[in-house]
């Protein structure tokens, strides 16, 4: 078992390189002028080159890259063109936000997928799985932040019970876990929780469903064993795969928050990376996707990790 | 990926008996549900084949003083656009290149997946290591993430988000076809076809690649609707097509504010994404259990 | 009773009555358009939203706009500066008078020591408080500024690299901050950081945290991204322009329908530019609509390079009579929209008196091709670079749909080259000549006409073309040069005006552009928001309001 995880960790690192590798060569083949947030249009090509001296954009991108994930290793993700700010800090902030937006969907779509995942299996075929299905299939049909501005137009504007954008009534660094902050996480965190809802629904309903139909279960049925100790089998078994579902959600919530945040403006990663990338930040759209990247790749790693602790078949040599 | 491990040995077993995939398809046509969803797609998407010779105004000439008319005006059935244009003729249109944009990059990395999929998985060792290491590379960017990424690095435009799309669907398929690979690998059928001589190629042409293409088959179609949605929202970010043409997610988008003089209008496009992305989900669903020996 | 008694009971009823419920505050939240809040260190940028929220409101500059009226053209008058005057002799150094009295937010003096160091932030690279950052949208708007001199505590002097009248325009670009309030912020940074310039990055960063400026506003909360607080300045040097309203809290909103939900539950008090189709649902919900013209032109520059169909005077004239900008106005923009006639309307000082009338007249644009050598069958070619979004652009591609439609009829077959918004700006810099441009024979770039460089001689002076500045047509006319010449040496206001109005005058009667709109700026304000005026700038003055609670 930990050999199998150091060798995991020790492959990682070449993934981590390549990752930066990725997001340098990314934001670097976008066309577009880099200084477009401090060089307004009517500033003269000659202003632009001198700029562009000043910010070190003139010097080969072998050099530009080896320069910054130096930095980067040392914790300095460079500054923000457009704002002077440390993308280090911007990008922490905009983490806590996200993370804080994409726990909570995570706990909607979570419970709501396996309590509606478990009662369509068990009740299969009958009007509950029917409706139950069709719930999950809409949730992961539906474009999201369509539905997320359809929301706002009905709790918003038309009933005048929930805001309309924002994280808080002070801004998202006076968050508070009251009703007058809470508030402002409710439409977009059930706008973020409709996707994996459905997909955590549908796959726990054919996990279970199927175990269900095993023989084991029979055989524990015809034994005379209580239901729930039934259940408890059938669950554990479910758990590889369902964790495994799970934690890919976990780890979409995190980087494709990016719609739903653009709609109500919720401070997180996803709304940075849209200004970033309208403003061709480069060095907070490198730092932006570079951290997203690793804690992703971190996630994935320590997915299997528990899939291979929950099941030791999945193991490979 | 246990179950669909499990699947694969069911299948495979299956197989052997003539007649497996004509089991397949009568069970398909015996499902109601299916056969409804297949019938909706296929004549949404022969409406979008055949859109220039059904007769409708075109999609692209608008008159300011017909903005935004609601459902039912005579002679505009679905109501007009922002720009005046008929949304009936704007929304088959924008099948074309929304159910190209959606099913596209899922073709594509459909087989170029599979292919890194199964090589990886059967030959494993360093083979496995490689292609598997640099999915992962790929995978370390929520597929999201990824299509924005790469779409605001490349522009906007069609070409573009085929491109972006079809990179970010590469990962997932390749994983899923590396798993059931290596569960089908150690069966007995393969060690038999080793034996007698047979050479990597052949054994994973002929006897893995049939067993293993149906479930990756089945986890492709519901890669579909996450397509189409995906480049919905690219465009949404005005990251995808490029007006003036005609695509339901690039309408979303362009209607969005229009949604508080006529919210009927406004949500056309979306339904209509909406109800494309629920009939190949049900269909992928349906295919799924059709496919199951077991029930 | 015994006096002292009596002084009691006084006294008691003093204090009761002193200890009524104090006044709530009165808060003013507004939804702007930009997607960061603009940067708050003196130099905003995020264009002139920017110089809206965090320019003009907690900073000044020598001389400022006159914001005061909704019906008249907006001027520069003094500012920070009570007066200024040209050198008789040399024409490239100016005296300018500074206020007396002006203190910072932080409480140090304004004076010319200020107004120095202010100019070397971003004249002079060797400065400490040198910031590369700021000089883009600063030192391209005073292209003509070479340095500045304390004469004495309350005068400074200025020069210029060559005769240039419009200076004191220009100032009202270069927001004064407290250099006192910096100097501090810069030995407070960690005695660890040794780089002089590390240091100035992080001084900088922090003045940008605690603002100080001499404006009517002071930094009260910020929130990087997500909201700004402003409170009421009562040392403000001018008792008519004390804010009424004690708060703004200033939101950044980008999307137009998330800002009009914002306002419509109630969650924003004011919002700029709804989407005019909300314009309705706005209005019935009780909100009111403010709009008023801005010197904002929306345009197609043309090529005039050599082979371009544009050097053609009867296409040009015709372009501009092919179009129907009322029925645009009505029917696309809900009214949000003035036609134009030129750069400037009638009643502008650098009108003048243009003999061409850009109006609809599509019988007279049709003979005007016909004469030109078009026709029905034969067709002229024509194409256009614009973006899909943009600050200032209004809403690009219907409304270039529309032209694209209006001129089909008089023999234009126009193709559309929809672009990236910063791609745009980057091609505009450029230039017609540039591979960039893609064979575009035009462009759809909007611009600023409140000063006379930003609203024509950019564009009209044949040394302003790329790379240097705006002239993205290559324009090369000996007359428009004079004419430019003969205004930019023209020192007295009134002869001043003139020369602007010589220039204007010739640029309509040479059709140099393809003129469509003037913005109106359209904000949507909650019914309990009084006394606000909308003049005809980019710019607002929101010490006026009050709003009821």
């Amino acid at each position: 078992m930990l050999i199998y995880v150091v060798k995991r960790l020790v492959l990682m690192l070449p993934v981590v390189l390549c990752v930066a590798l990725v997001c340098f060569l990314l934001v670097h083949i976008a066309p577009g002028d880099p200084l477009i947030a401090v060089l307004p249009p009517d500033a003269s090509a000659e202003l632009a080159e001198q700029m562009k001296h000043v910010y070190g954009f003139d010097r080969p991108l072998p050099v530009q890259f080896g320069l910054w994930a130096w930095h980067a290793l040392q914790g300095n993700l460079g500054t923000s063109i457009a704002t002077g700010r440390p993308v280090a800090e911007e990008v922490s902030r905009a983490v806590g936000n996200t993370v804080m937006l994409a726990a909570v969907a995570a706990t909607i779509g979570f419970a709501l997928g396996l309590l509606f995942g478990f009662l369509a299996a068990y009740f299969r075929d009958s009007w509950i799985d029917r409706v139950v299905t069709t719930v999950a299939i809409a949730g992961v049909s539906m474009p999201h932040y369509w539905l997320g501005m359809v929301l706002v137009i009905i709790f918003s504007v038309v009933l005048g019970w929930l805001p309309a954008v924002g994280a808080g009534p002070g801004g998202s660094t006076s968050w508070a876990w009251d009703w007058a902050h809470m508030r402002f996480l409710v439409l977009p965190a059930v706008t973020l929780s409709v996707i994996p809802m459905g997909i955590v629904t549908r796959t726990v309903r054919a996990l279970v469903g199927d175990l269900l139909t095993q023989e084991f279960v029979l055989a524990l049925r015809a034994k005379g064993l209580a239901e729930t100790r039934v259940f408890r089998h059938v669950a554990k078994n479910a758990a590889p795969t369902a964790t495994a579902v799970m934690g890919l959600q976990l780890g979409y919530l995190l980087g494709g928050s990016i719609l739903v945040e653009t709609v109500f403006s919720w401070p997180g990663t996803g709304l940075l990376l849209n200004s970033a990338i309208f403003q061709r930040d480069l060095p907070l759209l490198q730092g932006t996707i570079l951290v997203l990247a690793l804690f992703f790749v971190v996630l994935n790693l320590a997915v299997d990790v528990l899939q291979a602790v929950i099941d030791p078949r999945i193991r490979r040599s | 990926m246990t179950v669909a491990a499990n699947d694969i040995v069911a299948v495979a077993r299956a197989d052997k008996a003539r007649g497996y995939w004509s089991l397949v398809g009568r069970r398909l046509a015996r499902d109601r549900v299916s056969t409804a969803c297949a019938l909706v797609i296929a004549l949404i998407a022969l409406g979008a084949v055949l859109a220039p010779w059904l007769g409708l105004a075109d999609p692209y000439q608008g008159s300011m003083i017909r903005r935004l008319r609601p459902i039912g005006t005579a002679g505009y059935p679905l109501g007009t656009d922002e720009l005046g244009r008929d949304m009936l003729t704007r929304l088959i249109y924008g099948g074309r290149l929304s159910l190209m944009i959606g099913l596209t990059p899922v073709a594509l990395a459909f087989v170029i997946g599979t292919t890194l999929g199964v090589i990886a998985g059967y030959l494993g060792g360093l083979v496995n290591q490689a292609i598997m290491r640099t999915v992962d590379v790929f995978y370390a960017f929520p597929s999201v993430l990824l299509a924005i990424a790469i779409s605001g690095a490349l522009g906007a435009g069609i070409v573009n988000s085929l491109l972006s799309l079809t990179i970010v669907f590469i990962p997932p398929i390749v994983r899923v076809a590396e798993s059931v690979t290596t569960s089908v690998r150690t069966l007995d059928f393969v060690d038999a076809a080793r034996a007698s001589g047979a050479g990597p190629l052949t054994i994973m042409r002929v006897h893995v690649l049939g067993n293993v293409l149906g479930p990756i088959f089945v986890y492709a179609t519901s890669l579909i609707s996450v397509c189409m949605i995906l480049a919905s929202g690219l465009s949404f970010l005005g990251l995808g097509t490029k007006p003036p043409e005609p695509e339901w997610g690039l309408m979303l988008n362009t209607l969005r504010t229009a949604i508080y003089l006529n919210p009927w209008v406004a949500a056309l496009p979306g339904a209509m994404i909406f109800v494309v992305s629920i009939g190949f989900n049900l269909l992928s669903d349906g295919l799924r259990s059709a496919m199951d020996v077991r029930s | 009773m015994t006096s002292l008694h009596l002084i009691r009971i006084a006294l008691a009823a003093a204090i009761s009555a002193c200890a009524l419920p104090a006044v709530a505050e009165t808060v003013v939240r507004i939804g702007m358009t930009a997607a960061d809040i603009p940067r708050t260190l003196g130099q905003p940028d995020q264009g002139f939203e920017g110089n809206r929220f965090t320019g003009n409101t907690m900073y000044e500059g020598l001389t400022v706009w006159d914001l005061s009226a909704a019906d008249k053209p907006s001027e520069i008058i003094p500012g920070l500066a009570t007066g200024w005057a040209v050198d008789a002799a040399d024409k490239t150094r100016w005296t300018f008078r500074l206020r007396p009295g002006v203190t910072f937010h932080d409480g140090s003096d304004f004076d010319a020591d200020a107004v120095v160091w202010n100019v070397e932030k971003v004249l002079k690279q060797d400065a400490p408080q040198f910031d590369a950052s700021q000089v883009g949208v600063t030192a391209s708007r005073m292209p003509t500024l070479r340095a500045a001199r304390a004469i004495d505590n309350m005068t400074v002097e200025l020069t210029t690299s060559e005769p240039d009248s419009f200076l004191p325009i220009n100032l009202m670009n270069l927001y004064m901050a407290s250099p006192a309030h910096w100097r501090k912020l810069y030995d407070g940074v960690a005695a660890s950081v040794a780089d002089p310039k590390e240091r100035s990055k992080r001084a900088w960063d922090a003045f940008a945290r605690a603002a100080s400026g001499t404006g009517p506003w002071k930094m009260a909360g910020f929130v990087p991204r997500e909201r700004l607080e402003l409170v009421r300045n009562d040392a403000y040097w001018d008792p008519a322009r004390r804010p009424k309203v004690d708060r703004l809290v200033l939101l950044p909103m980008p999307e137009a329908s998330a800002r009009t939900a914002a306002l419509l539950s109630g969650q924003v008090d004011w919002i700029e530019a709804p989407a005019p189709d909300s314009i309705s649902q706005i209005k019935q919900r009780g909100f009111v609509i403010y709009a008023n013209e801005q010197p904002h032109v929306w345009p197609w520059q043309f090529s005039r390079i050599e082979g371009s169909p544009w050097n053609d005077l009867k296409v040009r004239k015709a372009a501009n009579l092919c179009v129907d900008r009322d029925a645009m106005r009505d029917g696309l923009l809900g009214g949000l929209m003035v036609a134009t006639t030129a750069t400037f309307e009638k009643g502008h000082p650098w009108h003048g008196h243009p003999t061409f009338e850009i109006r609809y007249d599509p019988d007279s644009a049709r003979a005007l091709m016909t004469q030109a050598g078009y026709s029905k069958t034969r067709r002229l070619k024509v194409k256009v670079q614009t973006s899909a979004s943009g600050s200032g652009q209004m809403l690009p591609v219907p409304m270039n749909e529309f032209v694209q439609q209006s001129l089909a009829e008089c023999f234009f077959d126009v193709e559309l080259d929809v672009i990236e918004w910063n791609t745009l700006f980057t091609n505009w810099r450029k230039g017609a000549k540039d591979d960039a441009a893609r064979g575009a024979t035009a462009i759809n770039v909007t611009y600023s006409s409140m000063d006379p460089f930003f609203a024509m001689v950019r564009f009209l002076d044949s040394r302003m073309a790329p790379p240097v500045s705006n002239n993205w047509g290559f324009i090369n006319d000996p007359e428009f040069d004079k004419r430019v010449a003969a205004a930019r040496h023209a020192f007295d206001p009134a002869e001043r005006d003139r020369a602007l109005a010589a220039l204007h005058e010739r640029s309509v009667d040479e059709a140099a552009f393809l003129w469509i709109a003037h913005d109106v700026g359209p904000r949507a304000l909650s019914p309990k928001i009084r006394n606000f005026v909308q003049p005809k700038s980019w710019f607002v003055d929101f010490s006026t309001m009050t709003i009821a609670n």
